[in-house]
């Protein structure tokens, strides 16, 4: 117990999805963070109607300068860069969200057995969360790409089989607190099975936590399948952001000073990591407000001229 | 000695853990669909009395029960087998790209750590000032960026001035000391300056967050109320407790970061351990697969402990 | 007359609140602290007893901003801010936090944080600042031993005691303890109390008690200043404001004390809650849970002063006594 002095607001109550909205407005950091997503999911849906060209049409040399008509420049194959850019983003969030999906599921599942049932059930799935853990994630995801063979699916459920586990922590840690509540506490008195007291009493408190840990984790599944297409384990046939860098980095774009072919995939990739590290860490923020303030910074307390109320003895 | 029981028995869980990663490997590289380790054809120049003698040595024409315990003892005695392609011993291979590994990314997270402390220090004492905000954006900026596009950016722009590959200079005929180090210290300077700038950003978000958390502990309070300068304050009483979790995550990533090189390395040409996994992929190199990847894996239990028994340690209020 | 050794003048204290708009914690609060005097600030939790016990020294967080006037011996401290207090602190005022709280640092000894407040500021350094920790903790009733140890390894009450040690070490003026007794065993909390009574008479100590405990109040201290909703609602000798309370506040305060000698009475609780104090209040503060409230307390009461040394702000005062 501080000396907190502030009547600190309450903990926003989690039942409203409008909740989780207005959370979101008062932060500008998750309002940039959603704003830089919105942008590039925009582009990337609409990517076969609104791309200035075709994939795989050559309009110019290779390594083609930047340009009024193509603002990004070409790549090595005479593709127009902005183009390539929005299909490329495409795919990448698509395997992006596929392979969090993937984790989401074995990750919430485990995480709710574990949190729920509590004992032995909890022990076992700890203990083999632990052993997933301990593992290198990097070097993991390069063997099995390797000896699977590369393809999209392929690689949406090695990285999928990877993330699962901080998922998994965080959700147990979340159920363990909901299952004392006063409330599942008398539905379990009530009679009330467990699927029904899950359904209807543990996943709507776990919901904004899950989101927040989703949208986290697609920015880690993105950056590995980045990872992954660079060490030439991605799916040949599909063009992520990931391949176009591996693309110009295999054709020398470097030597051949072509930096728009790199560059702009890159800072791409960035842009929806920063976006998604923005968006998911204030909603972690949010869940978990810090009620304490902090007694010391280099601001001091100001001071305001006399009031007077006219009382003073 | 305090707490002697807590010291065993994260040490007893981590070498069980050793031994299920162990097993692990064996199940990963022996039982996969493909048996890949089997398929001595895939050798490249691979003579008739070398496979014989490797399907000798792995027991490969015995049981699969019969070649777990072959594994095991040849575990023991420090045999990780013999690499396909340079038919050196795996375990030498292995030395040798780690020693190649260790100073980079040594120098990488020293400057991570210190880059990242300090500006963690500086976001939180300016707390609400556009100083925190602007620290905190790059710091999240950096972290974004995928690993090898940074690398592959750094090269760009320092291509002429620093070299961008390998680890020396093979020109260099018979060099001195002196210059064998400044070619050495040139080529390291690229590599651990992706790592450093890739990594900075969480620990900068760490000590932000146990700064800020330390800064409402009461007897920052106390603190003050004694008449000691703010300054003071955060020198003597929050840094202190305020690094504890930075201590242990710093032990803690160390055990991933080696994995984690592999990116640097391949946009570097660095041979190290990462090299050496990344190749030994393309090359369907198995026993050096298996070879480095029970090291990465025994590396990250072993930073592990040493994350658990440097909290214990550090923290007198832990007393079991 | 000099002037008093304490003289807190139209305190008010705001907090900005997170998402806009701010917290009107104190609200005007005033009174002076004689030498050797024992003054008790009491209400209930959020009546900004602590706040305005933090503000006297300085201690408001950098969400805060204040105005008003905190007289140290005449000079007004809290003029120039952080500057102007800082020199004062443990020197001239010291504090003593609840029990419960991390107030002492988990990962020094009990003897270095002493030694921290004696070399700061002056009164000894090295072997004489070790000497002088050992003569704190022993006065104290602790064992000079003692000061190697750090604070989790002691029990809460001695750790108490050892703040007590280290609030008292720079011979200040003035000793502000705020709820010190409140987290402790009732074993323990007695045991406090005679302790801070016999230091502040041994040494001459003006003491300012925070707290919601009233009976703590009516065996140390001499006055007593009743706060409610960030406001004074009445002042005076302990005494007269349990024999004869003249805010109902203090009245219904008083009477929520269950009394050990009267059995058959009844536990008398007041209904409702304070106001909230993000935004302006019409009229009294306690009208919505007083017992005696008439049309006058529509318009906010004035601090009017009773005579003897009592002052109160309720209109009752001003209607002949019943």
């Amino acid at each position: 117990m501080s000396s907190v002095l502030i009547e600190a607001p309450t903990a926003p109550v989690l039942t409203r999805r409008g909740a989780v909205l207005r959370m979101l407005r008062r932060n500008p950091a998750a309002l940039i963070g959603s704003t830089i997503l919105l942008v590039i999911a925009f582009c990337a849906v609409f990517a076969p109607l609104i791309a200035p060209y075709g994939l795989h049409t050559q309009v110019g040399p290779v390594f083609g300068r930047p340009s009024w008509k193509h603002p990004v420049g070409l790549d090595d194959g005479g593709i127009d860069m902005v183009t390539l850019l929005m299909w490329g983003a495409r795919v990448s969030l698509i395997v992006g969200f596929a392979a969090t999906f993937v984790s989401m599921a074995i990750g919430g599942t485990v995480g709710v057995l574990a949190g729920y049932f509590g004992g032995k059930v909890d022990t076992i799935l700890m203990r083999i969360t632990d052993y997933f853990l301990v593992i290198p994630d990097v070097p993991l995801m390069i063997v099995v790409a390797a000896i699977w063979g590369p393809s999209l699916f392929h690689i949406v459920i090695v990285i999928g089989i990877l993330l699962w586990t901080g998922t998994a922590r965080v959700i147990r840690a979340q159920v363990k607190s909901v299952r004392e509540r006063v409330y599942v506490k008398r539905a379990r008195a009530l009679g009330a099975g467990h699927l029904r007291i899950v359904v209807r009493h543990v996943l709507p408190q776990v919901a904004p936590l899950l989101i927040a840990n989703t949208v986290l984790t697609v920015a880690v599944a993105i950056f590995d399948e980045t990872a992954l297409s660079f060490l030439g384990l991605g799916d040949p046939s599909r063009t992520s952001l990931g391949k176009v860098i591996e693309n110009a980095f295999e054709r020398a774009a470097i030597s051949s000073g072509a930096w728009w072919a790199i560059v702009p995939p890159g800072a791409l990739v960035a842009l929806i990591i920063l976006g998604c590290s923005l968006v998911g860490g204030s909603m972690e923020d949010a869940l978990n407000p810090r009620l304490r303030v902090a007694h010391l910074s280099a601001r001091t307390f100001r001071l305001r001229p006399l009031v007077g109320r006219g009382d003073a003895l | 000695m305090r707490g002697a029981d807590y010291v065993i028995k994260r040490t007893a869980f981590a070498l069980v853990t050793v031994f299920v990663a162990v097993t692990l490997n064996f199940a990963l590289f022996r039982l996969a669909p493909g048996s890949a380790v089997t398929d001595l054809s895939r050798v490249p120049h691979a003579t008739p009395e070398l496979r014989q003698a490797l399907k000798k040595q792995f027991g490969l024409d015995k049981s699969k029960g019969a070649q777990y315990v072959i594994y095991l003892k040849q575990l023991v005695h420090g045999n990780l087998g013999v690499s396909f392609a340079n038919e050196q011993p795996v375990s030498t291979n292995l030395r040798v790209a780690l020693i190649n590994t260790l100073p980079m990314v040594l120098l990488g997270t020293l400057f991570a750590i210190i880059i990242g402390t300090l500006t963690g220090v500086i976001a939180a004492w300016r707390r609400g000032t556009p100083t925190e905000a602007l620290t905190v954006t790059s710091a999240l900026g950096f972290y974004s960026m995928p690993t090898h596009w940074l690398g592959l950016m750094l090269i760009i722009i320092f291509a002429g001035t620093l070299p961008t590959g390998g680890m020396t200079n093979e020109f260099l005929i018979n060099p001195s000391f002196w210059t064998h180090f400044r070619d050495l210290a040139a080529h390291i300077t690229l590599p651990s300056l992706t790592l450093g700038l890739v990594l900075y950003g969480e620990y900068t978000l760490i000590v932000r967050s146990a700064m800020l958390e330390t800064l409402g502990e009461d007897y920052i309070l106390t603190a003050r109320a004694k008449g000691l300068k703010p300054w003071t304050i955060v020198r003597r009483h929050a840094l202190r407790n305020a690094m504890l979790p930075v201590a242990t995550l710093v032990a803690l990533s160390l055990g991933y970061i080696v994995a984690g090189a592999i990116l640097i390395e391949t946009v570097f040409s660095w041979p190290g351990i990462g090299r050496a996994v990344y190749d030994a992929v393309l090359q369907r190199d198995y026993p050096m697969l298996q070879g480095a990847f029970l090291l990465l894996t025994i590396s990250v239990v072993f930073f592990n402990l040493v994350a658990d028994l440097l909290y214990f340690k550090l923290d007198p209020r832990i007393t079991e | 007359m000099s002037a008093p050794l304490l003289q807190v003048d139209d305190l008010h204290v705001w907090f900005d609140l997170q998402g806009g708009g701010e917290l009107h914690a104190v609200q005007g609060v005033g009174f002076t602290l004689e030498r050797g005097e024992r003054l008790g600030l009491v209400g209930e939790s959020g009546c900004g007893k602590t706040t305005t016990a933090l503000a006297i020294m300085g201690l408001l967080p950098p969400s805060a901003s204040a105005a008003g006037r905190v007289l140290l011996e005449g000079i007004d401290v809290l003029a120039g801010g952080e500057s102007t207090i800082r020199p004062h602190r443990w020197v001239d005022v010291a504090i003593v936090f609840q029990g419960a709280m991390n107030a002492l640092n988990p990962v020094r000894t009990v003897g270095s944080q002493i030694i921290e407040a004696l070399e700061l500021h002056g009164v000894a350094r090295g072997a004489t600042a070790r000497r002088r920790t050992g003569e704190l903790l022993e006065s104290v009733g602790i064992l000079t031993a003692r000061a190697g140890r750090f604070p989790h390894e002691l029990s809460g009450g001695m750790r108490q005691r050892a703040a007590i040690a280290m609030a008292l070490s720079c011979n200040p003026k003035v000793l502000i303890a705020d709820e010190p007794t409140t987290a402790l065993d009732v074993m323990v909390q007695a045991q406090i109390l005679e302790l801070l009574d016999a230091l502040c008479r041994e040494f001459g100590l003006a003491l300012v008690l925070v707290t919601h405990d009233l009976p703590v109040v009516a065996q140390l201290c001499d006055r007593s200043v009743v706060m409610y909703a960030g406001r004074v609602a009445e002042q005076g000798p302990v005494d007269a404001l349990y024999h004869d309370p003249r805010h109902p506040y203090t009245r219904l305060l008083f009477a929520a004390t269950p009394d050990l000698d009267d059995l058959d009475g009844r536990v008398v609780s007041i209904p409702g809650a304070p106001p909230r104090l993000d935004r302006p209040i019409d009229g009294c503060p306690f009208r919505p849970r007083c017992d005696r409230a008439f049309d006058r307390c529509a318009v906010e009461p004035m601090l009017t002063s009773l005579g003897d040394g009592r002052t109160a702000a309720c209109h009752l005062t001003e209607v002949a006594v019943t």
